[in-house]
């Protein structure tokens, strides 16, 4: 296994946000950690990469036990909804992401052409609209070394233009394993291989798209009609 | 390949302070601070040296440390108290409310590196905001005032220390609290604490008094006499590592950070007491004037005997303050086996303390015993002399402190200070702007 989570649970107070949260993933290729708002993908995807503290549960990858503190080296987690360095320019922002995470040096300059933030290099990154501080937050992802990358809802916030482009640019990613948090089921087959669903805390199940129908006992259907059942 | 990460680090960090509106209106600020402070320094120095023919004080009187730096450099400490947190507290909270700080955790370097790097620039913040206190020694040269540098480095270790005190208090405070707002609220409170501390600890004795002598005026006020005491250091520092310890602490990701804070707090508490056992202390400045004259502690070194004094007067009480400040600390310095009791713990000595005892001072040498009621210099080592059966030094062939008088009026540093200083603020403000574009 590639990265296997046993038994996470975290709560605030008597609200448990996360009960018991086991689930495995395999080396390479997309997976989607798929629920509605509120699920705990969020909670979720910082316990996992270590920077919020659970009142249970470990973290195994390759088979080995990481520590909270040691998870950066195996993995690296993209939050959703925030502004780092808003005053500093884009081009700045990057060139240092890639220089702390030692990144070659024309990374970069990669990412901005890919994802088109070419004209915002100057531009400091408070100023970006939503969709660019989506692609400018994916850049700043994709320059990290680690084996597997997190990223939270990816694709929130992107036109449909952008969305099909980003998705384009994940699946060219093929030296590391990607775990991405959507609540767009539509996005969600679309660009991931594996499915992992999880509703109020709990995992209701995971596996390719015919896995999840076939525990639904649904012949034929969706996404949306498979998580109805399931859950 | 760390190194290369901390000097990205660095230079992100410097990047940050520079991208700081509170930095800038603090630069800005400390020019006219620094300025005006200055200007009245030297023209009420200028008028007690007999600026224009009027009468002038004694010259002994007169050191450029009490009349001029002391009261220039003054502008820090309010900056130091007031201004600067806010840039401090500024650099980590925004890390706090925009969420970057969940990438900083991710970083290849341990967080301490990233902390210290914060630390590192704010100190470098600190020394850019110097340029107009260290421009007004240059101004005071060119006036030819006297310059004594034992005793301005040592006033510039003790505004660097209250400075460092303060990053360390702001840094914790934007760590433990959720956003810049908080972290103000408790910066705030823990200064007008320090303040209550002192005001209630004055004259009281006692260990709160000793606690009231380690807040971060308190501290800076030894360095104002010209003394550098190790231990005040050492408390000062303990403190700054314990405000970096606890922000370490609260921007891991840990579930007790209280019972790691405590275990923290306990540490520093057993490290302060143990630092009131560092004796050495330095007297650096230039007229001596925290130490006796050196003929009487060569003799005073002789006395082999350790000396008890018992001294009945309560903590209000002026002769008190008299004896301690210009009898005691000096004779601590010098004699390694003293030992004073206070009995008189009264809070209203003066009135409740009535007894035909009140006002005495015991003092004790090999169970010969002594009283005197003086609180005056001479008349206290002339005691300690017949008690211990010493001969007194016969001449004090030390110099007297000749006094540095100096009639000059403050040319030229209005101009630097209240127009040439905003106006240079300012362009470099424009410059970093257009730069950072």
């Amino acid at each position: 296994m590639f990265l296997e989570a046993r038994s996470i649970c975290k709560a605030y107070g008597p609200r448990v946000v996360l009960d018991g949260v086991s689930f495995t993933i395999l080396e390479g290729g997309i997976t989607g950690l798929i629920g509605p708002n509120g699920a705990g993908k969020t909670t979720l995807f910082e316990a996992l990469a270590g920077v919020l503290p659970v009142d249970s549960g470990q973290a195994l990858f390759r088979g080995q036990p990481v520590r909270a503190r040691d998870r950066k080296a195996v993995l690296s987690y993209m939050p959703d909804g925030i502004q780092p360095w808003a005053d500093q320019p884009v081009g700045w922002l990057l060139r240092f992401y890639s220089g702390l995470h030692g990144a070659p040096p024309h990374r970069a300059e990669q990412l901005i052409e890919a994802l088109q933030l070419g004209d915002f290099r100057a531009a400091r990154a408070g100023s970006l609209s939503k969709g660019e501080w989506k692609r400018f937050l994916l850049a700043m992802s994709l320059l990290t070394p680690q084996p597997l990358l997190l990223l939270d809802e990816p694709f929130d916030g992107l036109d449909f233009r952008q969305t099909q482009e980003v998705m384009g640019l994940l699946k060219t990613v093929r030296d590391r394993t990607l775990l991405l948090s959507i609540h767009q089921l539509n996005d969600a087959t679309r660009v991931c291989s594996n499915l992992i669903l999880l509703s109020r805390g709990r995992i209701v199940g995971a596996g390719t798209l015919e896995d999840l129908r076939g525990k639904a006992n649904l012949e034929s259907g969706g996404l949306e009609e498979i998580f109805l059942a399931l859950t | 390949m760390l190194s290369l990460r901390i000097r990205w680090l660095l230079e992100h960090e410097f990047r940050q302070l520079l991208a700081a509106r509170p930095f800038w209106l603090l630069l800005l600020l400390i020019g006219p601070l620094v300025g005006q402070a200055f200007i009245t320094a030297v023209e009420a120095y200028a008028e007690a040296s007999g600026i224009g023919g009027g009468p002038s004080a004694l010259a002994q009187g007169l050191s450029p440390l009490d009349g001029i730096f002391v009261p220039s450099f003054g502008a820090y400490d309010l900056a130091a108290t007031l201004l600067f947190p806010f840039v401090a507290i500024r650099l980590i909270s925004s890390e706090k409310e925009s969420g970057s700080w969940k990438l900083l955790l991710q970083a290849p370097v341990d967080l301490s590196i990233v902390l210290l790097s914060k630390c590192l620039v704010l100190m470098t913040g600190w020394l850019i905001i110097w340029i107009p206190g260290l421009v007004a020694i240059g101004f005071w040269a060119s006036y030819g005032g006297s310059i004594y540098w034992p005793e301005i480095l040592n006033l510039l270790a003790g505004h660097l220390l209250r400075a460092i005190l303060s990053t360390a208090v702001a840094i914790a405070a934007g760590a433990i609290t959720k956003n810049a707002a908080s972290a103000a609220i408790l910066t705030l409170t823990f200064t007008v604490g320090a303040w209550v501390l002192e005001f209630v600890a004055a004259g009281r004795g006692g260990w709160l008094e000793w606690l009231a002598s380690n807040t971060p005026t308190s501290a800076l006020r030894f360095f104002e006499q010209g003394l550098c005491q190790v231990s005040t250091i050492t408390v000062c520092l303990s403190l700054a590592a314990f405000g970096f310890v606890l922000a370490r602490l609260w921007m891991l990701p840990l579930r007790r950070p209280w019972f790691h804070t405590s275990i923290g707090a306990i540490a520093l508490a057993l490290g302060m007491i143990a630092s009131t056992r560092i004796r050495p202390i330095w007297d650096l400045s230039e007229n001596r004037r925290n130490s006796l004259p050196l003929a009487d502690a060569e003799a005073l070194s002789r006395i082999g005997a350790p000396l008890h004094m018992k001294v009945n007067l309560a903590p209000e009480d002026p002769r008190r303050t008299d004896l301690d400040r210009n009898v005691i600390a000096k004779l601590r310095r010098t004699l390694l086996r003293l030992t004073v009791e206070y009995i008189a713990h009264s809070q209203a000595g003066l009135f409740e303390a009535a007894g035909s005892h009140y006002g005495e001072i015991w003092y004790e040498v090999d169970a010969r015993k002594q009283m005197s009621r003086s609180t005056t210099e001479p008349i206290v080592l002339g005691v300690i002399y017949q008690l211990a059966q010493v001969i007194p030094p016969a001449s004090r062939d030390e110099k007297d402190y000749p006094g540095h008088p100096l009639a000059a009026r403050p040319n030229g540093a209005a101009w630097f200070y209240y127009l040439a200083w905003p106006c240079l603020v300012g362009l470099a403000f424009w410059l970093v702007s257009k730069g950072r574009k």
